[in-house]
């Protein structure tokens, strides 16, 4: 049973960090699209859009951290390379 | 050049190809849904997918000779043995990858590479040459959770993004989504290429050990990493255009959300699981995200009855390959030494040439992957692209296409 106990062990993990990156990036990138469309009014005129500060620092926010999200995934792969060829130990 | 030496030399090559198949195989696991949504043309795509391949290839540190280390038992046997069993193994493999494909159902191909292996080894080795306990835990487990773990997150992912996005502009969604969708596919790139690449590289380099020309405490060779690296790279960019039909066209109709939703939750749950120790298949994955895209969205049809086949495909990946693994080590050992090689690699090659020739009969290519799906892997003729993707033209098949079995 050492299998079994093993497997879930590393399985509520997989689906703990699954739903909160795989499922909350997203939605916090969602999140920023909402804000950004939301905060923003179209002049079908003049075709300019003009943007509230306050939507466009809450969206810019939102994809920070989906980049800084992505840009760790990278470094996460990166990560066995890393230290084995420059000695750079990340996580 | 001695016996041994073409022997090994053989043995590198299918390895390379099996290599190669399994990037063409798996470019659809990231690109599939970026394709099927327009974030990105086809051609593109697959030439991001190549280069992330490429790179990733060259990011992965295996050094050791582990090939399907706790699956197949392979410390007992050496020299022409072990390079016998590791060929007939690759060559299961690579039989079973172009079955797959040429029916365009995304498959394992670590189950491909692992079940042909397993053959050769329980046909020269018996049932010690097998650890079934590592068989149940690496593969038969992992492949039952992963398309779960994988639905749950993206039917999370994907109700939680249409209901923030819900009276957001139709136009700032699509460009947005698109945006992330190929950010997180390109991540499912470069893990694939980290994690794949060096499963062949292993694999040569098993077979250099074998053949006395490296001992297993050396450094993986330069060229190994680099003719890899290429294999691989080239396989993606020649793009399983069948295998990213399926995916991106024929399980759920996807639009740009469902698209990010599905790659963030494949490139979360293969970066967390292959650290954790719990080996869940890119494909696997990759497939179980793109259902919970469709389980997630309301209104979204999955289409069970092209699921279904998926899942049957899996379960006979293991048993399918490991019979081609077992039948090429027999004939190879029937006939013997250096002849009994070349054989099994002609047969290789007759038969990959055989299933190609089959699939130009009703090509699949950058033109006609995003055809609407009318029941089959093969478009109907005469019907245009979606307006997703304005780039693809009506499928110019080179003759009426046939509908016959491979349609069913």
């Amino acid at each position: 049973m050492d299998l079994l106990s093993k497997t879930v062990d590393s399985l509520w993990q997989v689906v703990a960090v699954g739903l909160l990156l795989g499922a909350g990036l997203p939605a916090i990138f969602a999140l920023g699209l909402r804000a950004l469309d939301s905060g923003s009014t179209t002049d079908p005129a003049a075709a300019t859009t003009t943007r509230k500060p306050a939507a466009v620092i809450a969206a810019g926010t939102c994809f920070a951290v989906v980049v800084v999200a992505i840009i760790t995934g990278i470094l996460f792969v990166m990560q066995g390379f890393l230290s084995h060829t420059f000695g750079i130990e990340i996580f | 050049m001695n016996a041994e030496l073409i022997v090994l030399l053989v043995v590198v090559v299918t390895a390379l190809g099996f290599d190669f198949t399994n990037g063409f195989h798996d470019t659809g696991n990231a690109m599939a849904t970026s394709i099927a949504t327009g974030a990105l043309k086809p051609k593109v795509a697959v030439a991001l997918s190549a280069i992330l391949n490429l790179v990733g290839a060259f990011l992965s540190v295996e050094v050791a000779a582990t090939v399907a280390k706790g699956v197949v038992n392979l410390n007992s046997v050496g020299g022409e043995d072990l390079l016998f069993i590791v060929f007939a193994g690759l060559v299961g493999g690579i039989i079973w990858n172009l079955a797959t494909w040429l029916f365009g159902i995304p498959s394992s191909s670590s189950h491909a590479l692992f079940g042909g292996l397993i053959g050769a080894a329980l046909a020269s080795l018996g049932m010690n040459g097998v650890e079934w306990g590592g068989v149940l835990s690496k593969v038969v487990i992992p492949a039952l959770l992963a398309p779960v773990v994988a639905g749950l997150v993206a039917t999370a992912g994907t109700w939680m993004i249409y209901r923030i996005t819900r009276g957001v502009s139709d136009e700032t969604k699509d460009s947005g989504f698109r945006l992330g969708q190929v950010g997180s596919a390109s991540l499912v790139s470069l893990a694939h290429g980290t994690n794949d690449a060096q499963k062949t590289m292993g694999v040569i380099f098993l077979a250099l050990v074998a053949h006395g020309t490296l001992n297993a405490d050396s450094d993986m060779p330069f060229w190994v990493k680099l003719s890899c690296a290429v294999a691989i790279a080239l396989g993606t960019y020649l793009g399983g255009w069948r295998v990213i039909r399926t995916l991106g066209k024929g399980l759920v109709e996807i639009a740009a959300p469902q698209g990010m939703a599905a790659e963030a939750s494949s490139a979360a749950i293969i970066l967390t699981s292959s650290h954790l120790g719990l080996p869940l298949s890119t494909t696997h994955v990759a497939t179980g995200s793109i259902m919970g895209t469709g389980v997630g969205r309301r209104g979204a049809e999955v289409r069970w009855g092209v699921a279904g086949r998926m899942a049957v495909a899996w379960l006979i990946t293991l048993p399918s390959a490991a019979l081609v693994g077992a039948v090429c080590w027999g004939i190879a050992q029937l006939i013997g030494g250096l002849p009994g090689v070349l054989a099994v690699f002609a047969i290789l090659l007759l038969l990959a040439g055989w299933m190609y020739a089959r699939s130009r009969r009703q090509p699949i290519d950058s033109s006609n992957v995003n055809a609407e799906w009318d029941g089959g892997l093969i478009p109907a003729e005469d019907i245009p692209g979606p307006p997703a993707n304005p780039t693809p033209a009506p499928a110019p098949a080179a003759e009426p296409a046939p509908r016959d079995n491979v349609t069913a």
